[in-house]
């Protein structure tokens, strides 16, 4: 089977959960939502047993457009894994959703509008659309198909986060991110433009040529260049281009949250890599490449930290966290070794995204329950979770061991390789900068923790003091990632070993 | 069973068995019980079988840290003449213990937890004898070190319990912390921790030629401090005594038999590097004479039953060392293969006692004993003779020879200390015989104390066996065991048995006159014998010692982490970074327009950056 069947799987996959409500009458519509996460799985599945070029040889001016490499495969996988932990939040979401949708109940007492699960389908429906976006782009190989990939993404999370219409931080969200997305948008398509001025190029093994040759233009590229930095650095939330996220982080429901800082992030290094490798293949363009990737992954690293510790909104403070991260896996993108090391810049980051993606999904999948069954997004409401819900509470300690990075933790290995590459190239400084950035983290990831072990709730007996309920697929998916971030942690060559 | 696994049942039998417990049966003490007594039945029974077992039988081992091509940490097995004896004695004992246990503990509220520690206690055990590496050795000598911890606090709601537990545990660390040092500078010197390795490196290929004797004297006395913390030798001598309390099974499986000999097995194990430094032979031989001595001048004003026993342990602890220092590492063997025996005997003969007599542990008031505990009687009585080492009926006599001859050969000094140890030993067993079971009852609790239940008199039986025909050639040659005995059985020295005999007469003589229907110490006055009794104020000086330095250390420490830890370091820059990120926060306003500023001014700012820069 081609590579690129698994797009048209995955599309297909959403029309058929938007549409399915047209056939069928569903007495609950979170069954849609089951049948999205069987679908994922099994293209999750066929990811890992697709031929490369499915047997056509890649000599059709098609595989210009669209490779599979390693990278492409792996970032499919993370991509996938997102969009199936995102619906299955969006599952237990389902009823604050309808809250942020339905207009106000009148007296009568019969909510219609909840009833029915309006719009749950297509709630369900354009994270896939959007999965099958980031796919796209992991294979994406050619300024066109770059292009298109990265807006179907785009376009798809400013209906997704703006989607509790009647929700005032919900909307707000959605313009900001509107705004200011369409902004670097801007950017992005003009950076296109002067690269394929200077090169005369859209592919991008070409476009590595023309930039190699000595006659290319160097300040052209370069201007080229930092205009397609610009955009990308507002994709995966660097500084400074990091101002939008804590809002709309913030504002977005919650498993559209944990969607834009795993997926959406994930789906920028992937482009970043991609293009960044032609730039930094040019002898002539490498130094002012990789000592501006270095500023502003310092720059990221202490925004996101220092900026994360007085946060008392756990959203909030993970939007920080995923800005510090973004931070760290710059670190990795800056570090590109003239000679192939122990670990590649690639490899590092995909790590590392991997990582990020089981923890962060971890913190997010149990905040996603106390948001809906506390209706609290704040560090108050995880006060004394040990003693109502020790299992979320382990699992969620876990989850902040690995993003502040405790050794046997896969956060811990994701750091590690990190800070090798960046002492291998001798960035003194980016390491200093991380060194500081990461001994910060353990102050704000750990108040959660003590919080939720040391500190008794506010007001005893009220519903701080009842379990928190936790559905069967929910507690498979939260024992998974606990086990994945721990077996990860103790053997990093399971993961490595593909790049190697 | 394909024989090559055999190694390892032996190994995690006991491991599925303490898991198991902890898992699932930890509600139900008895089943506890029957799962961990029948995992230690089973070992023994393939400990047995393991005799059999050729000396070339290569068991397949298992790669633990796989480090590099060329070094690779094993979980793997050296199954010798020496591991396959020093294990079928921990199996054995450890199978009369757990059987014992089951009517010691019967009615204990933690009896699922004490099966567990034991049997977690046997694999650790287990991975000491069978390790064919270093690393691998001091791992289990850690988990052993852990179980002797658990259990010597079983009963921790008692303070004297949980003290004892750690200070046992403390003062092993400070052992253990040598022996790693130990370990490192071995591997340092020879470039590989295997046993088999190693000797035929430092034999064949003389790899320590030309390194100072010096550093390999540091060598084998760093190893030597594993061995001193965990047999208990001077100056680590003092977390053994307090380890009595312990439940007192455990005191006849750990804190008698084997667990304290593992240090003793240890070096063994590496005997063959102990030769390569002139002079380390010597200290250890002198700190095994030392504690020999002065553990038995203790045991001589003690009135505790299992502490007189446990200073008996020490004293005989320092022969077996004193042995592996004079190069007869195969008579300490022997002595720690009898030994076993009879030393467990004893303890579980004490652990009758006071089980009988209630929880009464002070001799002064037992009395008139052996009437009421015919079983009992006869068996301590035959181990004691087996430990004062009666001539030619009991196996303490032919390996306490063996040491004795040893140490004619080599060393006179070292002889007459080891010839006093024997006056010692027949003085102090003598009297705790005449005091606790001779005379009259002098307890209400010793007046009302009967014969206990079957349980527990057929473990002592079946270690009365042993304790005398350990000694025989036909015992220990039947059983393979001939590695337990001495290499070089030269012709028998008559002048030696008849030193020794006339200081066992003379011991028990003077004992016995001495204590016959005292009811209470008669030289409790005494001045000496109060120093006997302080255990020479050895710890109290440890705890002086402790007091001054380690108080002066931490107010010290204190004042460094509050002041400039807390202060400079920690304090001062949170506060900055609190700062910082506080205006950092501020740009965050939520206003789009000034978002799309600051959108433009980045824009420029990484342009500038980029291409003019």
């Amino acid at each position: 089977m081609p590579a690129y069947y698994l797009e048209i799987i995955v599309v297909v996959l959403g029309l058929t959960v938007l549409m399915v409500e047209t056939f069928v009458s569903l007495r609950d519509k979170r069954s849609l939502g089951w049948l999205a996460i069987l679908g994922l799985l099994v293209v999750l599945v066929l990811n890992f047993t697709v031929v490369e070029t499915g047997g056509e040889g890649g000599n059709t001016p098609f595989w210009s457009f669209y490779v599979m490499d390693i990278p492409a495969q792996w970032f499919k996988g993370l991509a996938l894994l997102a969009t199936i932990f995102v619906i299955l939040m969006s599952v237990d979401f389902s009823r604050v959703l309808s809250k942020g949708i339905c207009p106000e109940v009148e007296d009568d007492g019969v909510d219609d509008c909840a009833e029915n699960q309006v719009a749950l389908s297509e709630f369900f429906a354009l994270p896939i659309f959007i999965c099958a976006g980031m796919m796209w782009m992991a294979s994406a190989h050619h300024l066109v198909s770059i292009f298109v990939a990265l807006e179907t993404v785009t376009i798809g999370f400013y209906v997704i986060v703006a989607f509790m219409r009647r929700n005032v931080g919900s909307l707000e969200a959605g313009v900001k991110y509107l705004i200011l997305g369409a902004l670097s948008t801007g950017f992005l398509v003009y950076g296109f433009a002067w690269l394929f001025g200077v090169t005369g190029e859209m592919e991008l093994g070409a476009i590595a040529d023309a930039l190699n040759a000595p006659d290319v233009h160097r300040t052209g590229a370069l201007f080229a260049f930092a205009l397609i930095l610009i955009a990308l650095c507002f994709k995966i939330g660097a500084v400074p281009f990091q101002i939008w996220i804590p809002d709309v982080y913030q504002g977005a429901p919650m498993p559209v949250t944990a969607f834009l800082s795993v997926g959406s992030k994930a789906a920028g290094f992937v482009i970043l890599l991609r293009l960044l490798e032609p730039f930094m293949a040019s002898e002539m363009l490498n130094a002012n490449v990789t000592s501006v990737l270095v500023i502003i992954a310092a720059a990221t690293i202490l925004f996101g930290n220092l900026a994360a510790l007085p946060q008392t909104n756990f959203k909030r403070l993970l939007a920080y966290s995923s800005v510090s991260h973004a931070g760290f896996l710059l670190m990795a993108v800056a570090s590109a070794p003239a000679h192939p090391g122990v670990v590649s810049p690639v490899a590092a980051v995909s790590y590392y995204l991997a990582a990020y993606l089981m923890m962060t999904m971890l913190a997010f999948l149990i905040m996603n329950l106390i948001r809906v069954q506390r209706g609290d997004e704040n560090l108050e409401a995880y006060k004394g979770l040990a003693k109502s819900s020790p299992f979320l509470a382990f699992a969620m300690l876990v989850a902040m061991a690995s993003l502040a990075g405790v050794p046997l933790t896969a956060g811990f290995v994701g750091k590690f390789w990190v800070f090798v590459l960046a002492l291998q190239e001798k960035h003194y400084y980016l390491v200093a900068f991380g060194v500081i950035g990461a001994a910060a983290g353990f102050y704000y990831y750990l108040k959660i923790v003590k919080s939720m072990y040391w500190d008794s709730p506010a007001d005893a007996g009220s519903s701080a003091a009842v379990p928190v309920v936790v559905a069967w697929p929910t507690r498979i998916a939260i024992v998974l990632l606990v086990v994945g971030v721990f077996y990860f942690g103790v053997n990093p060559g399971a993961l490595l070993s593909l790049f190697l | 069973m394909e024989e090559q696994n055999l190694p390892w049942i032996i190994l995690l039998l006991p491991l599925l068995s303490a898991v198991s417990i902890l898992l699932f049966t930890r509600r139900s003490g008895n089943i506890s019980a029957l799962i961990s007594t029948g995992s230690a039945l089973i070992t023994l029974l393939l400990g047995v079988v393991l005799l059999r077992m050729p000396d070339d039988a290569v068991v397949a081992a298992f790669p633990w840290l796989n480090l590099s091509s060329n070094f690779v940490v094993e979980i793997g097995f050296q199954i010798d003449q020496l591991s396959r004896g020093m294990m079928f004695v921990v199996t054995a004992i450890g199978a009369a213990v757990h059987v014992f246990s089951l009517a010691y503990m019967k009615d204990d509220e933690g009896k699922a937890r004490y099966f567990a520690g034991l049997s977690f206690f046997m694999f650790s055990m287990t991975g000491i004898v069978f390790a064919n590496n270093f690393v691998m050795m001091f791992v289990f000598w850690e988990l052993v070190g852990f179980s002797s911890y658990v259990l010597i606090g079983h009963w921790f709601e008692k303070n004297s319990a949980a003290d004892a537990a750690k200070k046992a545990f403390l003062t092993n660390r400070i052992g253990d912390f040598g022996f790693m040092i130990g370990i490192l500078l071995v591997w340092g010197l020879t470039k590989s921790i295997y046993f088999t390795q190693i000797a035929s490196e430092v034999v064949d290929e003389q790899v320590l030629e030309g390194v100072s004797n010096g550093l390999l004297m540091a060598m084998v006395l760093c190893v030597f401090c594993g061995a001193i913390g965990k047999s208990a030798q001077v100056p680590l001598h003092v977390w053994l005594p307090d380890a009595m309390e312990g439940p007192t099974p455990v005191s006849a499986l750990i804190h008698a038999a084997t667990m304290v000999a593992a240090g003793v097995y240890m070096l063994a194990r590496i005997s063959f590097l102990i030769p390569m430094s002139a002079g380390a032979g010597e200290v250890i031989a002198w700190i095994g004479a030392i504690t020999a001595l002065i553990a038995a001048l203790m045991a001589l004003q003690q009135d505790d039953i299992k502490r007189i026993l446990a200073y008996s342990t020490l004293s005989q602890l320092g022969y077996m060392v004193m042995a592996v220092g004079i190069h007869a590492a195969d008579a300490a063997m022997f002595h720690l293969f009898t030994h076993a025996f009879f030393k467990a005997l004893l303890f579980l003969g004490s652990g009758a006692v006071i089980y009988a007599c209630h929880h009464e542990q002070n001799i002064w008031k037992m009395g008139g004993l052996a009437k009421k505990m015919p079983i009992t009687f006869v068996t301590f009585v035959i181990g004691t003779a087996a430990l004062m080492g009666l001539p030619f009926v009991t196996s303490g006599f032919f390996s306490k020879e063996a040491i004795l001859g040893a140490a004619l050969h080599g060393h006179k000094a070292l002889f007459v200390i080891a010839a006093f140890i024997v006056l010692l030993t027949a003085f102090y067993m003598t009297r705790l015989i005449v005091v606790a079971f001779l005379g009259k009852d002098r307890s209400d609790n010793a007046a009302k104390a009967k014969e206990v239940p079957a349980l527990m008199w057929v473990p002592l039986v079946l270690l009365a066996v042993p304790s005398v025909v350990a000694g025989y050639e036909f015992f220990y040659k039947g059983m393979k065991l001939s590695p337990m005995s001495p290499a070089h059985e030269g012709p028998v020295n008559v002048w030696l048995i008849v030193i020794s005999a006339a200081m066992l007469v003379f011991g028990i003589g003077m004992a016995f006159w001495g204590y016959r229907g005292e009811s209470t110490e008669p030289m409790r006055l005494n001045r000496i014998a109060q120093v006997f009794a302080h255990k020479f104020y050895i710890d109290e000086a440890y705890a002086w010692l402790i007091k001054v330095f380690q108080d002066g250390l931490a107010a010290f420490t204190n004042f460094f982490d509050r002041a400039v830890l807390d202060g400079v370091i920690a304090r001062l820059p949170a506060a900055g970074a609190f700062r910082l990120g506080s205006v950092m926060r501020r740009l965050q306003s939520g206003n789009l327009q000034s978002y799309g500023f600051l959108f433009g001014l980045g824009a420029v700012l990484i342009i500038y950056l980029v291409v003019f820069k």
